[in-house]
């Protein structure tokens, strides 16, 4: 019995000393020290605890990376270019580069850990992007499942950027959502207004955010985002503009014309937003106002299933089929594509675009997620 | 049959408020893998397989996806609607990639019956051989995508 009972503390002592030399080793193994992150040549360096994600430094050094998938290695959006050896791209990573990303050492930043000094490259706007805190000032219901909410600046009072751009709302535990989430939505008002941004947000069944901001979210209260983001807004030349989007699409577009409008910008532009019926619109008035006061614009509202009750008078049909009406009709002249909406609506844009002789590269839109 | 370690942290993943705001699971208190052999046993008496189904599935998208918010008359039979909005959902299985938030309505115009998917739920079909839990908003019960669908 007294052997039997020698035997067990003798196995438990193995065990503990074992699990013991374990956590001894993985703290010695994994231990990188402080390792520097050399941003742009020198631009910036941080002394940082090795061994954390790429992303997840940065952020905490408030240099915010897009990512929609926070970190989880699933969306490809946090993209960084690494100038220094960090070893093979991962499996996880190989699906979302390129070759030539490859070839020019673009990296999943969730992915890539900083083990040792780390040199890497970044866009000059990212050091634009801030973390801001709001009030939701008003919310405003647009249709039956599409919101406007207005969001009055905290801290920092107020924000820079160009009209198109996107934000990511961060949306708090609620509910069974257990950790925030954050999702990009466009900003609608323009850039002129710099203590609030206006959003536009459709309702999406089941959607975590959407959910949220339809159901939970209470004028006055606070809420933070990260922005601004993206590529999508309006090219310094002179070319006509064909926009077209659909549903909450119109908030980035509304930004650009609005900037336009204020800076006085004589450019013609041709904004092409589908609806199914009546009321799935919204801005109407406002946009018959500004036509009146900004002659360079033409608003065309387009309905693919009009109600009789609607009484609608104006274009029946797709957008994309609207949009090619005008398109057979209108004098030949440069002209930019700048579209809004779903995976769906852009591609079918893409085709009548370039049918009618816009280049793929002078055709913009956001592929945020 | 034993879940994986693998499948439990999948399964963590398809509850309410992680991905989606009604998750992936329903109702459902059976282990994810055990949902996966019940439906293929399901799919296989009924002589098909997961990519027949997801083919026949996609099918229908993209004969509609041009046309997002109208409805689509497809090969005569059916009516399909697509109703898309902004953003991407990415896979529960971590598989890489993300997934557009498109909802595909198929009205079979014999029948009158109706199925709604989304393109998420074609791929963890075709991938995976989930049709979601009993009691989620987007199951898709194998038996009604073959009457609806007419495979």
């Amino acid at each position: 019995m007294s052997a039997l009972i020698v035997t067990l503390l003798s196995l438990s002592g193995i065990t503990t000393l074992l699990a013991v030399l374990l956590v001894l080793a993985d703290r010695i193994i994994n231990n990188y020290g402080e390792v520097e992150v050399n941003i742009n040549e020198g631009k910036k360096k941080l002394k940082v605890k090795g061994g954390s994600p790429l992303l997840f430094i940065l952020a905490e050094n408030k240099i915010f990376v897009p990512s929609a998938c926070g970190g989880r290695g699933s969306c490809g959006m946090c993209k960084v270019k690494v100038l220094s050896d960090v070893g093979p791209i991962l499996p996880t990573e190989e699906p979302y580069l390129s070759p030539d990303e490859k070839k020019e050492g673009v990296r999943l930043s969730c992915q890539v850990k900083a083990k040792k000094d780390i040199s890497i490259e970044l866009p000059e706007w990212l050091f634009a992007v801030s973390k801001f805190k709001a009030v939701v000032e008003r919310i405003t219901e647009l249709t039956y499942d599409i919101r406007e909410l207005r969001l009055r600046l905290l801290d920092p009072l107020s924000i820079e950027f160009k009209a198109g751009q996107y934000v990511q709302l961060i949306i708090p535990p609620y509910d069974q959502v257990k950790e925030s989430v954050m999702r990009a939505y466009s900003i609608s008002s323009p850039p002129s207004q710099k203590d609030a941004i206006e959003l536009i947000i459709r309702k999406v069944p089941g959607g975590i955010a959407t959910t949220y901001i339809f159901e939970h979210m209470k004028e006055g209260e606070e809420i933070e985002f990260v922005g601004p983001f993206g590529e999508f807004y309006l090219r310094p030349t002179s070319a006509r503009v064909i926009a077209i989007a659909g549903g909450s699409g119109m908030a980035p577009i509304k930004s650009i014309i609005m900037d336009m409008y204020e800076k006085g910008i004589e450019r013609e532009i041709y904004f092409f937003f589908g609806a199914r019926s009546k009321a799935d619109l919204f801005y109407l008035d406002f946009y018959d106002e500004l036509q009146k006061k900004y002659p360079y614009l033409h608003f065309i509202p387009a309905l693919s299933d009009p109600k009789p009750e609607d009484e609608w008078e104006g274009e029946v049909g797709l957008v994309t089929d609207v949009a090619e009406k005008y398109l057979k009709s209108l004098p030949p002249s440069d002209q930019e594509g700048y579209l809004c909406g779903s995976p769906g609506m852009i591609n079918a844009c893409v085709k009548l675009l370039t049918r009618y002789g816009i280049s793929e590269d002078r055709i913009y839109y956001d592929k945020f997620a | 049959m034993k879940q994986t370690p693998d499948y439990d942290r999948v399964q963590e993943r398809m509850k309410p408020g992680v991905i989606t705001h009604f998750g992936f699971l329903g109702s459902d208190d059976r282990k994810l893998i055990d949902i996966i052999l019940d439906d293929e046993i399901t799919v296989r008496k009924l002589g098909l397989t997961h990519k027949k189904i997801a083919d026949r599935l996609q099918y229908f998208y993209d004969k509609a996806e041009h046309a997002p918010g109208s409805w689509v008359v497809v090969d005569d039979s059916f009516s399909v609607f697509v109703d898309d909005t902004r953003g991407y959902l990415p896979c529960p299985f971590e598989h890489p990639g993300l997934f557009p938030k498109v909802n595909v309505t198929v009205v079979n115009r014999k029948t009158d019956e109706k199925i709604t998917y989304s393109v998420l739920s074609i791929h963890l079909i075709r991938e995976h051989g989930f049709y979601q839990g009993k009691g989620s908003p987007f199951r898709l019960e194998p038996r009604d995508i073959k009457r609806i669908l007419e495979l």
